[in-house]
């Protein structure tokens, strides 16, 4: 249908610019009118879509002359770039709109437990364990591995402990036939230790020992030490202190006060009991350090040169210090364990707690 | 062993320091002390009184005696002792007054174990027939003492320290002090014994000396021999038994009294027993002899076991008149045997299991006759010392260079210093050289105790103090240590599974014969424990599964699902030699719900994050594993372990699946030798295969016969999924693969990708598969 023609040309560019302010504001109405995505899609299908309202009108322009054309153009084309960034910018409001929509409907509970299993628990030796292999090892000693069952002769009588000896009476020992029996210390790891790597030596050896007593709280016939061996040109008592030191201040994570007193054991002379001053009182006296003060920690000594000539090790040439002490022990005053037996029970009541 | 500090006071001079004080210091410097005790504490209060009169009273067993204690006064007391009577002395002690069935006792009339003076608790103390005591006097030696006790570990290797003085020594030495020697050795008659001693064996009886008595008079000793012995320990029994035991415990000499008259013929025989001698010993127990028990013999037979326990038939009683009196020394190792294989420990074989001086056998008798004429008055010797023996070795000398002294302390000494301290504990000194000593070891500690300088570094460094040495870093060149991957390995192993969810349980390697029996293991094929702690405990483990089985029947108590393992030592029985101990690892997940699979698929994970590329081939099960579900782990070509459930009559509840790795093959693999592959650079193609299958075909087996037919180009073959059910014929299931095929050099065509899809349903097919493609 043709529209009907303006008698004059002025009268048309005047109506031809009420119709594009008129049909900007109602379409501007309608876009911020629309309620949802679809009924601002028809409202830009309407105003600026192929085939629509503004289309008519560049449609319209024909009819104009050239000059004119250009200014209606111009007022045509600003119109629509309004109409196209009030579309998008109601269009990006619904899109954040959907996209919040379905986030939110994603909603989780995070205060629900996590699935599967928890992480699983070393066993508190093996904390202690690895903990001093890693110190000593940075100190420069490697660290050694003897059987559960030894020889009789590397369990006594290499160390200075031959048959019939009374110092057999503090190790009552599992004998198992053949010669052979529980090693009721790790000090047989030293006789190992010299026999293999000879001098210079520096050695530790943690492991599994074994006593033949009654089990209660404080007592088991199966418990772990912890043995250490130094050997070289010129070993001191001094220089054994000073490990001794390192050491104990690494496990107890503060500085601690030793004091060395004599102590029998056949393999080291001269020998010595370690104590250490109470960490729980400072020395004052408490329980746990029977009121002394001191509470006990370890026997080392230095190298007996029997044990060295057994080992084929000259002891005018070489000497050494030696230690050992009791990793059970040392995890049960670390954690504050007051029963021994819980540590072979396998209760996980007990060993989910380190 | 305890020590009254009464009686060290007696022989250390002027001897200032209180019994705490000296405990620590004995502790510091000698042996360690378990801890100080008090006895007689009623002694410094109680004296001497005499019943004046008793008078019962009504409804009460007890009676009212008043009784007059000289300078104490007169009181009334209370008192229940069925000998309390007119006219007893006895012993009174203020303790403050109390009514006491309606009667206000002023104080109490004491018993002898209530005063510490003997475990006679039967009656007050009875002063009538000794030496008369006056009401209001103190009891003659008997003043409240302390009692130190020394751990005896610590004093297993010095002999000298099993008597009162070798620890008088010790403190004279620590303090400066003079010490005294109570013995006096000029006292021993001269001339020859009035018996013969014959030794068979010097190297078993190195030294055996006896004295005879005549006019023996057995009695209760008196109040303070009664009061020492009891406060260290000792029963006190009569005079003369009592004074063998203070010498012992004074000089560390053990003795022992023979009635003269009980004993045959005019000789002591010291001879290893005849096979099946037998001697009924003072404890009433009859022992069965055989050559390897030294004997104390007369002309009929064995009459004590030499160092251990005398005889009953020879033995001290109220109608002894004479005694010989023995003092010997017999060879360590011997005593101890004899002590071990009797299971007869007594105060002698402690003492001589140490190495006693022979020296020192003379010198008891010398105290003893010194004793016994106060204990025993009216007590005559017989003749001189029968004293037989084969030389004493003369003390040795050690060469002591002191720069080598200081060197061993890391210390600096003094020569007079050194000099001091080794003079002070009686070693001979002589300087040899510029700071060098020659030292000569005292008899009483040179049996075993000292023989070499290392020996003298002890004696030096415990008196100059061992806190006086300032620890000292070594000047060592620092070496890296030898790595030891069998422990790295370990530790990575449970890092792992700690990571997986499991907890690290330690279990005994003990087990019993029917845990070994419920496994199907041989008892016989076990290392046994000689002298097990209790029946149950008598097998090495040859395998940790009865400790797991065992964790999980008393955890599956308080949970329903858990995850543990051990790391720990088989052992194994060899023909001859050490039982080889294999390291292995034991997993187990239990669940109290469920069909068991997860577990076992859960454990298979677990292996592979341990062993990437494990294998699990279905095995022949073994008596405790689920018939059905049972495999071997393969890795790299070799058996490592097994994957299996545990058999359900093992089980009182849900499932268990356990992994059990032999470490040493898995260890030995382990180390991967790490190489980079260039990334491919020409994208692959995937495609999915369907194999129909018998129900109980392995899809292993269908993946590895894909694979034989893959060719060089098919990069991987993965499981996706199978499926039984509709519309697939019953008893056949559907599995399938995806597999991938490219090329390092170039991206496939798909017409080589299609042919080689065609080859391998082609394949599969003449091996007599279905495919749905």
């Amino acid at each position: 249908m043709r529209q009907r023609l303006p008698d004059r040309m002025e009268d048309f560019i005047l109506m031809l610019v009420s119709s594009i302010e008129e049909l900007e504001s109602r379409a501007l109405e309608r876009i911020a009118a629309a309620r949802t995505a679809e009924e601002l899609e028809a409202a830009r299908v309407e105003a600026i879509g192929r085939k629509g309202r503004l289309d008519q009108l560049f449609k319209e322009m024909g009819k104009l002359a050239p000059e004119e054309r250009k200014s209606a153009g111009q007022r045509l084309n600003a119109a629509k770039q309004r109409l196209e960034s009030a579309i998008q910018a109601r269009q990006g409001e619904f899109a954040s709109a959907a996209l919040g929509a379905r986030l939110d409907a994603e909603w989780l509970d995070l205060t629900l437990p996590a699935p599967g299993p928890r992480r699983g628990h070393l066993h508190p030796i093996t904390l202690i364990q690895r903990e001093l292999e890693e110190l000593f090892v940075s100190l420069g000693f490697a660290v050694l591995d003897g059987p559960e069952v030894e020889t009789e002769y590397r369990n006594f009588d290499a160390l200075n402990i031959p048959a019939d000896h009374p110092a057999r009476d503090a190790q009552d020992t599992f004998w198992l036939g053949g010669g052979n029996l529980l090693r009721t210390h790790t000090s047989p790891v030293q006789v190992r230790g010299m026999e293999a790597l000879g001098p210079p030596l520096r050695m530790i050896a943690p492991g599994r020992v074994f006593r033949n007593e009654s089990v209660d709280a404080s007592h088991e016939h199966t418990f772990y030490q912890i043995e250490g061996m130094m050997i070289d040109r010129q070993v001191s008592v001094a220089h054994l202190i000073y490990f001794m030191k390192q050491m104990l201040t690494a496990v107890f994570q503060r500085e601690v006060v030793v004091r060395l007193r004599p102590g029998f054991f056949p393999f080291v002379e001269p020998g010595f009991e370690l104590d250490i001053r109470c960490l729980l009182c400072g020395g004052s006296g408490c329980p746990v350090c029977k009121q002394s003060g001191w509470v006990e920690q370890l026997g080392c000594g230095l190298v007996h040169p029997r044990v060295l000539r057994m080992s084929g090790i000259d002891p005018e040439e070489w000497n050494g210090f030696a230690f050992g002490l009791g990793l059970t022990r040392l995890a049960m005053m670390r954690y504050g364990i007051d029963d021994i037996r819980w540590l072979q029970s396998g209760d996980l009541r007990f060993l989910e707690q380190f | 062993m305890k020590f009254s500090y009464n009686w060290i006071r007696e022989l250390v001079e002027d001897l200032d320091y209180a019994p705490g004080p000296l405990e620590h210091l004995i502790t510091m410097k000698t042996a360690e002390c378990e801890g100080i005790e008090a006895t007689g504490a009623l002694l410094d209060r109680a004296c001497a009184a005499r019943v004046e009169s008793v008078e019962s009273i009504p409804h009460s067993h007890n009676v009212k005696a008043v009784v007059d204690a000289g300078r104490y006064g007169v009181h009334t007391v209370v008192c229940g002792a069925p000998n309390c009577r007119v006219g007893l002395i006895t012993a009174y002690v203020p303790v403050g007054s109390k009514v006491i069935d309606g009667v206000e006792s002023q104080g109490m009339l004491a018993s002898a174990a209530e005063l510490g003076i003997n475990r006679d608790h039967t009656g007050v103390l009875e002063l009538e027939g000794r030496a008369a005591v006056p009401p209001g006097a103190p009891l003659p030696g008997c003043v409240p003492d302390s009692v130190i006790e020394i751990d005896n570990k610590s004093i297993t290797h010095r002999p000298d320290l099993w008597g009162h003085h070798g620890m008088a020594r010790e403190v004279a030495a620590i303090l400066g002090r003079k010490l005294k020697d109570p013995v006096r050795a000029g006292i021993l008659p001269p001339g020859p014994g009035a018996i013969q001693i014959s030794i068979e064996d010097y190297a078993l009886c190195p030294r055996y000396s006896a004295l005879v008595f005549e006019g023996v008079a057995t009695r209760p000793s008196p109040l303070w021999l009664q009061y020492r012995l009891t406060a260290i320990g000792l029963n006190p029994i009569s005079n003369i038994v009592d004074m063998t035991n203070f010498v012992m415990a004074e000089l560390a000499q053990p003795m022992h009294a023979f009635d003269a008259d009980l004993l045959a013929g005019d000789t002591i025989f010291i001879r290893p027993a005849r096979a099946g001698e037998r001697l009924r010993a003072l404890n009433g127990e009859e022992y069965t002899l055989t050559p390897a028990n030294l004997v104390i013999a007369d002309a009929s037979g064995p009459i004590a076991l030499a160092g251990v326990i005398g005889g009953a038939a020879t033995s001290i009683s109220e109608k002894t008149r004479r005694v010989v009196l023995e003092s010997a020394n017999f060879n360590a190792p011997s005593i101890r045997r004899t002590s071990a294989a009797l299971k007869l420990r007594t105060d002698a074989s402690i003492r001589f299991e140490k190495a006693q001086d022979p020296a020192n056998t003379v010198r008891g008798l010398a105290r003893a006759l010194d004793l016994l004429n106060e204990v025993s008055p009216g007590i005559r010797v017989v003749g001189g010392v029968a004293d037989q023996m084969k030389a004493i070795p003369t003390a040795p000398l050690i060469d002591l260079p002191l720069d080598w002294l200081e060197s061993k302390l890391g210390r600096a000494v003094e020569t007079a210093e050194v000099r001091r301290i080794l003079e002070s504990l009686e070693f001979g000194v002589s300087e040899t050289a510029q700071r060098r000593f020659s030292v000569r070891v005292p008899s009483w500690r040179a049996t075993k105790d000292v023989s070499i300088k290392e020996d003298l570094v002890e004696e030096v460094g415990r008196m100059v103090g061992y806190d006086t040495i300032t620890p000292q870093a070594p000047l060592f060149p620092s070496v890296a240590p030898p790595p030891n991957e069998g422990r790295k390995f370990q530790h990575e192993a449970r890092q792992i599974f700690i990571d997986l969810g499991f907890t690290e349980v330690y279990k005994y390697s003990f087990i019993s014969e029917e845990s070994a029996l419920a496994f199907g293991y041989d008892p016989a094929g076990h290392v046994r424990v000689g002298n097990p702690i209790a029946s149950d405990q008598a097998l090495m483990r040859t395998s940790l599964l009865p400790g797991i089985r065992h964790t999980i029947l008393e955890n599956a108590k308080h949970r329903d699902a858990f995850r543990v393992f051990e790391i720990g030592m088989e052992i194994h029985a060899q023909p001859e030699g050490l039982p080889v101990e294999a390291p292995h690892l034991a997993a187990a997940i239990y669940d109290r719900y469920g069909d068991g699979a997860a577990g076992l698929f859960e454990l298979k994970r677990a292996a592979e994050c341990l062993m990437p590329g494990a294998q699990t081939c279905p095995a022949e099960a073994a008596p405790y594993e689920h018939p059905a579900r049972a495999a071997r782990i393969l890795w790299k070509g070799e058996t490592v372990g097994r994957l299996f459930e545990l058999h359900p009559t093992l089980m009182e509840s849900g499932r268990a699946a356990i992994l059990d790795l032999d470490l040493r093959p898995v260890q030995a693999h382990w180390t991967a030798d790490i190489r980079y592959a260039p990334i491919r650079r020409y994208p692959s193609s995937a495609f999915d295969l369907s194999v129909i299958a018998g129900l109980r075909e392995l899809a292993g087996d269908l993946e590895a016969k894909m694979a034989s037919l893959a060719g060089p180009l098919v990069e991987s073959i993965e499981f996706v999924r199978q499926y039984a059910g509709p519309p697939l014929a019953e008893g056949t299931k559907s599995v399938s693969f995806r597999l991938t095929a490219g090329s390092p050099e170039r991206t496939l065509s798909s017409d080589e990708v299609g042919e080689i899809r065609a080859r391998i349903i082609e394949g599969m097919r003449r091996l007599g598969y279905e495919l749905r493609v």
